[in-house]
């Protein structure tokens, strides 16, 4: 799929730009003078036709622009207006329509990045304005027609994870009509949810409402079930996924009846996971009573049999059915789909790690899952909660809040979302069993967030629950009683309580899976602080990662309750579905673009591809893209020392246009700077939206991500007489390209050092992170910017012209 | 599961397999040594003794930990052990 650019003769063809000024009412013509801008746009090379109108996205004004690209054979066409990010998609279809290329269109954002940031100085505004069009017809001189490319989309997808999450995006896409493989991990798939007696706000019983779903997604003709398997490797991009997944041998077949006679003659005995080693289970066993599938499974790790020679055949005897097979080997499958979605859920938080606490050493310290066991009707205690030490049932029971959630001190300083409500459920299931059982809550906040939680709350409180605010310090034992002591700071009252009960449940919160890392790696994702998976958009795209054809459902994206999770689920399910029901996907036309005579086969883009879309074909000496995979970040452009490759839409060419458009008159008072589409161009844009008022100095160029931004461009900005240049995106880790940012810093720390040996003062070139929240941030560091741009002497200046000087000669 | 887990089975008690009681007959031993190898709880070791074959019979390192598998009597050549359950008051 690697284009060349040989392949496609350059059509020899008159440019012939239109130019148009939008008013945007008052928004733009109040403090900009658009009849001067299009005057002005009227003289600049290969602009035929400039004009200014009130409202150009209005339907009278898309016509117009259609009238014109037919009348004045216009085929460039730029809007000065507002942000692309508005209305790029308008004026696109609008070239459409009238027979032009889209991608021959380009737009000045005179708007959100002048009239709204420069309200009182008219003439500045005019000014600035009049360079940010120069800039754009400069670029749309050098635009180039684009096909995007069409990927094919196999109707497949693969689930992640089989607990509810995983089971409700499998089930909506297998009722869909689609073909689903669900990989699970664990032996049945349930997940978490199997696991707790109640749902909170309804009290429903957990996995009465979820063993008919587990049943469903076991028995569905669409659905293959793959249990004690794992995901091992995944190749391929949007809609051609390939996929490794290992089969981990049961040691029993299909034929298992589940009677569990097996169960009573094996001589191996050990804490069941499933009930949190509250009960035993034995060397042959089946997790839990409803466990899809039923088919029971051998621990190999313990079984006697583990070497290969059959010691112990007790359980083989007791099968009546001989479902029991020594003999069977892991199996790797391969799967083609199409899509994939991530719903590894959670891990809870060990609070082992908190001795003040002494969970592990002070018998009657239990987590909350400890206590879903316990008061689990087929749980180890058959629905008796007993304390441990004497399994008596307490008489007075405290719940200790935010255990592992809103705590530095943790390392888990998020709030784990679900353990507030888990916990007032709790103590009115308490209450249920055992009305005159005394309840104390210590809590930081509650948040009773959801529908129907305040209600509960408030059940809680009617039945006699106590809630004190002010987590214990410590939780002491008395040795004689083996009661516990919690000690702590009532901050509501202002004074310290010493509350003495039977025993203490430690709320734990949720925190990202141990082995988060591996699916990360596989599927080139990004993670956030915290450690939960992070999606493409947190408003708007919650569900898509940021790898094409690639969804997150449960709490692997954030910790989250199970109605949420099956909401995300579905959405999840049907964000997949829309690919699939397509059957193919446009990639849009900013990928690379390779000049196959120029590539020395360094492997320099190879290694900063965050998408692993570039390989290196040693044979041909040159690289291959594989356009689908790319998310279009441009690195691989900047990072090429020999022009070999350079990025569609956003060419070394196009954007030299533009830095020398900026630089062409008084350079010496301007800051060039380059912006991130996702981040920093949209922090600019919502420092406009805000009206935060910031000096005139600036003139932005877009590239997709910062990692677009080459050495050589800096360099020419400041060869040209640039005073001051900025380089601005995400913050580091939260990069809209997976880490493509990480190649920025690099680069400009390598230009500072340049900088510094050339006897330059470095603090002309400024780096900036800023998120599309960080408005005021882009703001200040603009009048920072001004107060350099007046400092910079113009010795300094020349200096910068003479030591970049190379840079103009290269071209 | 991940978690760690923290506290006792609350039925251990009823899962506890029999207490075995492991018989050798050393003199019948020819030494071979199978049962120390292929005890999966590795009950048994070689003893210093020498019987009356000649050759080191087999000594019991941990009863307790026998579970009865019965597989040490299954595969000596010599019919020389063999594995019962532990009477009740043995036990205690």
């Amino acid at each position: 799929m690697t284009e060349s650019k040989e392949s496609k003769p350059k059509q020899e063809e008159q440019v012939r730009i239109g130019v148009y000024v939008c008013h945007c009412g008052l928004n733009i013509a109040g403090s900009v003078d658009c009849a001067e801008v299009a005057k002005y746009a009227g003289t600049l090379p290969n602009v035929v036709l400039a004009q200014d109108n009130r409202y150009t996205c209005s339907d009278q004004g898309q016509a117009g622009i259609k009238n014109d690209i037919k009348e004045h054979k216009l085929n460039r066409v730029v809007v000065a207006s507002c942000s692309p990010r508005l209305h790029e998609p308008t004026f696109r279809k609008t070239c459409e329509d009238a027979g032009l290329n889209k991608y021959l269109f380009e737009m000045a954002n005179i708007r959100e990045h002048c009239s709204w940031v420069h309200l009182y100085d008219k003439e500045a505004g005019t000014e600035k304005a009049k360079d940010l069009v120069k800039m754009a017809v400069a670029k749309a001189a050098l635009l180039e027609p684009a096909v995007e490319a069409e990927v094919p989309i196999t109707r497949r997808a693969l689930v992640i994870g089989g607990g509810v999450a995983g089971i409700q995006a499998s089930l909506d896409l297998a009722d869909t009509g689609y073909k689903v493989y669900l990989v699970e991990k664990e032996p049945s798939i349930g997940g978490m949810m199997a696991r707790i007696d109640k749902t909170f706000p309804t009290m429903d019983c957990s996995i009465c409402i979820l063993a008919p779903k587990m049943s469903d997604a076991g028995h569905h003709p669409n659905i293959e079930l793959f249990t004690n398997s794992e995901v091992s490797e995944v190749k391929g991009y949007i809609g051609n996924f390939h996929v490794k997944v290992l089969r981990k041998p049961r040691y029993v077949t299909k034929d298992c009846s589940a009677c569990g006679e097996c169960v009573k003659v094996c001589p191996i005995a050990v804490p069941n996971e499933f009930d949190v080693g509250l009960a035993v289970r034995h060397g042959i066993y089946t997790p839990f009573a409803q466990a899809v599938p039923s088919t029971y499974i051998i621990d190999m790790n313990l079984c006697l049999n583990k070497d290969g020679v059959i010691v112990c055949d007790k359980c083989i005897k007791a099968c009546d059915r001989q479902a029991i097979s020594f003999e069977t080997k892991p199996v790797t499958e391969e799967l083609e789909v199409g899509t994939i979605i991530v719903a590894t859920g959670a891990d809870v938080f060990d609070p082992t790690v908190l001795p003040n606490y002494g969970y592990g050493k002070i018998p009657n310290v239990i987590t909350s899952l400890e206590f879903e066991r316990l008061i689990n009707a087929g749980g180890p205690s058959g629905g008796h909660l007993i304390r441990p030490s004497d399994r008596q049932i307490p008489k007075r029971v405290a719940f200790v809040q935010c255990v592992g959630s809103r705590s530095e001190k943790s390392g888990k300083p998020y709030c784990s979302n679900v353990c507030c409500m888990n916990t007032i459920k709790d103590s009115l299931l308490i209450k249920e069993h055992w009305p005159d059982t005394e309840i104390y809550v210590f809590y930081v906040d509650i948040r009773a967030y959801g529908k129907g939680f305040e209600d509960l709350y408030k059940r809680a409180r009617n039945a006699g629950v106590v809630f004190i605010r002010g987590l214990p310090a410590q939780i002491v034992e008395d040795k004689k009683t083996h009661n516990v002591w919690l000690i702590g700071e009532n901050t509501l009252r202002k004074e310290v309580y010493r509350i003495n009960t039977d025993m203490a449940i430690l709320s734990i919160g949720l925190e990202a899976r141990k082995d988060s890392e591996t699916i990360q790696r596989l599927l080139t994702l990004s993670r956030n602080q915290d450690g939960f998976f992070l999606e493409a958009h947190p408003k708007l795209r919650p569900v898509d990662a940021a790898t094409g054809g690639v969804f997150f459902a449960g709490c692997a994206e954030s910790p989250k309750d199970i109605k949420d999770s099956v909401t995300q689920a579905s959405a999840a399910a049907a964000r997949a579905g829309i690919l699939m029901a397509k059957g193919h996907v446009t990639v849009e036309a900013i990928t690379p673009i390779t000049f196959p005579e120029k590539c020395k086969a360094c492997g320099l883009c190879v290694k900063v591809c965050p998408y692993n879309a570039i390989s290196l074909n040693k044979d041909l000496k040159r690289v291959e893209i594989v356009e689908a995979a790319c998310g279009g970040c441009g690195s691989c452009a900047a990072e090429c020392n020999f022009g070999a490759l350079t990025q569609k839409h956003f060419t070394d060419e196009q954007i030299i246009a533009q830095i020398d458009a900026i630089t062409e008159n008084e350079p010496e008072k301007k800051i060039v700077a380059f912006c991130c589409n996702w981040c920093s161009y949209a922090g600019a844009d919502f420092a406009g939206v805000s009206r935060m008022q910031y000096p005139p100095n600036a003139r932005i160029i877009r590239t997709m991500c910062s990692g677009r931004v080459s050495q050589k461009f800096v360099e020419r900005a400041f060869a040209r007489g640039a005073a001051t240049v900025l380089v601005s995106g995400c913050h580091l880790g939260d990069c809209h390209y997976i880490n493509a940012n990480y190649q920025t810093q690099k680069r400009m720390e390598r230009l500072w050092k340049k900088m510094e040996q050339n006897g330059l003062d470095k603090q002309r070139l400024q780096l900036l992170w800023a998120s599309a929240a960080e408005g005021e941030k882009f703001a200040s560091k603009m009048r920072e910017m001004k107060i350099m741009v007046d400092n910079v002497k113009p010795e300094e200046i020349e200096k910068g012209k003479k030591v970049f000087a190379k840079v103009l000669e290269a071209d | 599961m991940p978690e760690r887990i923290r506290h006792a089975p609350l039925d251990l008690e009823k899962v506890k397999p029999a207490k075995m009681e492991i018989h050798l007959i050393k003199d019948e031993c020819k030494g071979c040594g199978y049962c120390i190898e292929y005890c999966p709880k590795k009950v048994l070791e070689q003893s210093d003794e020498i019987n009356a074959r000649g050759v080191h019979p087999p000594r019991i390192v941990d009863e307790s930990q026998c579970i009865n598998c019965s597989f040490c009597s299954i595969i000596c050549p010599d019919f020389a052990i063999f594995v019962t359950e532990k009477k009740n008051k043995e036990e205690k």
